[in-house]
């Protein structure tokens, strides 16, 4: 069992480099075989909170799969996120992690750099192994409006 | 071989001006100010639904295409009304929040209080300083006609003489009130996004369907299929620039990437797809379990802030809640398949035709029989904009006029 905070965050670190890179299958590696992939936020509109993407991790892989065959939004992201809380149960062997979200679009012409959403991750993270691996991770947006949006998850 | 200035600039030869468009219409700013005196200040504009103010004293804002700030609000007598959003003592915002719950509205800046039927209840030291000169029956807000229908969605007028709200839909939304008023219904999210493009280059994305072939989504799900009945989907126009699209069978199954369901909806064909656009920038369109609900509100000629709304049944459980929400992801959440690549292109229309970009006609010429592929939906809407404006799409100056005249 993997206690170790410093794996921890760089399972979260880690997460973010992948999905940055387009890295499907280095993504897919860092979740447990059940992990389920959620993305919420609530609007003060209509006073609820909204589910924008919601999937199991077959729903995922099948979604990493299909992305190529869309036409996309093809500025890269950088996700940077800053791991703020860390709750290990060790009898249960897991931990519930919480970090702070910063994604920055950066314009493939040009090069311009700008904040694109704000928001939080709130990640359960299975240790029951030799290292640690994403058991859900549901992100928790406070930015709703993205624009024309887009397409890989954050 | 390419084009040279002059055939780049020339009208299409054997089109009629009714199958191009000045791409003039989707750039100038003085056209845009014509358009919100014309059109924006006359017609219906769906706000919101209702289920957005379930309870007496809530209160919702609407930022009218017209200019005007709105607030809309149940009374305690649990009718809706809309008011201007503006304190009418010293012209500041009544309300700052997009939504909340009241018994008063008290302006912040000197406490000036109205109800839910916009009276004025209470003007701290009124008397003291305006004697009898202006006192709280004076000072009511400003009413704004609202009605509710079809399906339970708030609608409203900034002109207070317009015709009733059945007069301007006519029977354009005939063919989809079984499944509107089928059940009281529930928003299940609400999506904002401001977008620097026209706001009837958006509504073209969902008046024409030759552009089905950029989803990869909707490529797989049926439209190559001859059983779908995608190719014999057909427009229906009605008056006043509406229009309909026939139904057709989607096979969620053939997508991988995203959650389906058999959830359907009430007295909806199982796998069933209906949608109605209705000038000059609402749509409800309706996919197998999700109703979605465009409304587009104008700020400039490149400028509009895009309201996207998914819709469930109010007697839906927590699970089909859900579920509704995740089949209403796949394709239109900010995330989804379809809506993304939309707003894409329709953003790089806007960029490509700008004021000074000397773009060419734009054409709307397919013609097949009125069937999915055909552009008369974007025709219809078009003669409508000609109609309330007084000048052609395809020659909005008169240019041409002018020139056989001469």
């Amino acid at each position: 069992m993997t206690t170790d905070r410093a794996a921890i965050e760089e399972l979260i670190y880690s997460s973010c480099m992948a999905l940055d890179d387009n890295d499907y299958a280095s993504y897919m590696s860092m979740c447990s075989p059940d992990f389920t992939y959620r993305l919420t936020a609530f609007s003060p509109e209509v006073k609820q909170d909204m589910s924008w993407l919601d999937h199991d991790r077959a729903e995922l892989e099948d979604l990493f799969a299909t992305l190529p065959k869309h036409n996309s939004d093809r500025n890269p992201l950088t996700r940077n996120a800053v791991v703020y809380k860390v709750k290990i149960n060790e009898e249960q062997k897991k931990a519930d992690v919480i970090s702070a979200l910063q994604i920055f679009r950066t314009a493939l012409n040009g090069g311009k750099s700008e904040l694109f959403a704000v928001g939080k991750y709130v990640d359960e993270i299975a240790l029951d192994g030799d290292e640690p691996r994403l058991v859900s991770r549901r992100v928790k947006l406070d930015t709703r409006d993205l624009g024309w949006g887009y397409h890989v998850p954050f | 071989m390419a084009r040279n200035q002059t055939e780049w600039r020339q009208r299409p030869k054997k089109l009629p001006p009714s199958h191009y468009v000045d791409p003039a219409i989707y750039s100038d700013p003085q056209l845009f100010d014509e358009e919100r005196e014309k059109i924006f200040g006359k017609v219906w504009w769906l706000a919101i639904h209702e289920s957005e103010v379930p309870n007496p004293y809530d209160f919702r804002t609407y930022q009218h295409p017209a200019g005007r700030e709105l607030v809309i609000v149940r009374g305690e007598d649990m009718k809706v009304r809309t008011f201007y959003n503006i304190c009418p003592h010293r012209g500041n915002l009544l309300v700052y929040e997009p939504s909340g719950n009241a018994k008063r509205l008290v302006c912040i800046f000197h406490q000036w209080a109205f109800n839910g039927k916009g009276e004025c209840i209470d003007i701290p030291r009124g008397k003291d300083g305006y004697q009898d000169r202006v006192c709280a029956s004076d000072v009511a807000l400003k009413e704004v006609r609202t009605e509710i229908g079809y399906g339970g969605f708030v609608w409203v007028n900034v002109d207070d003489n317009c015709g009733p709200l059945s007069e301007h839909i006519g029977h354009a939304l005939d063919y989809m009130l079984p499944e509107l008023e089928a059940e009281p219904m529930q928003v299940l999210w609400y999506y904002q996004a401001r977008l620097k493009t026209n706001y009837k280059l958006i509504h073209d994305t969902n008046s024409e369907f030759y552009h089905d072939y950029l989803h990869y989504h909707n490529r797989i799900t049926g439209m190559m299929k001859p059983e779908s009945g995608y190719f014999q989907r057909r427009y229906e126009a009605f008056p006043n620039g509406h229009a309909s699209v026939g139904s057709m069978n989607v096979d969620y199954g053939a997508y991988k990437g995203g959650g389906h369901s058999d959830l359907g909806w009430p007295n909806l064909p199982t796998n069933g797809w209906k949608l109605v656009d209705l000038f000059p920038c609402i749509t409800v369109n309706l996919r197998t379990s999700v109703l979605r609900i465009d409304t587009y509100i104008p700020l400039g000629p490149k400028d509009v802030i895009l309201e996207f709304r998914a819709l469930g049944l109010k007697s839906d459980t927590p699970q089909m809640r859900r579920q509704r929400e995740k089949d209403a992801a796949t394709i239109w959440s900010p995330f989804g398949r379809n809506l993304h690549e939309d707003l894409l292109a329709s953003t790089g229309q806007g960029i490509a035709m700008t004021e000074h970009s000397d773009p060419m006609y734009v054409l709307q010429g397919r013609e097949e029989n009125q069937t999915i592929h055909d552009e008369i939906g974007m025709r219809h809407y078009l003669a409508e904009w000609s109609r309330r404006m007084g000048r052609s799409s395809a020659d909005p100056y008169a240019r041409e006029t002018k020139t056989k005249s001469a």
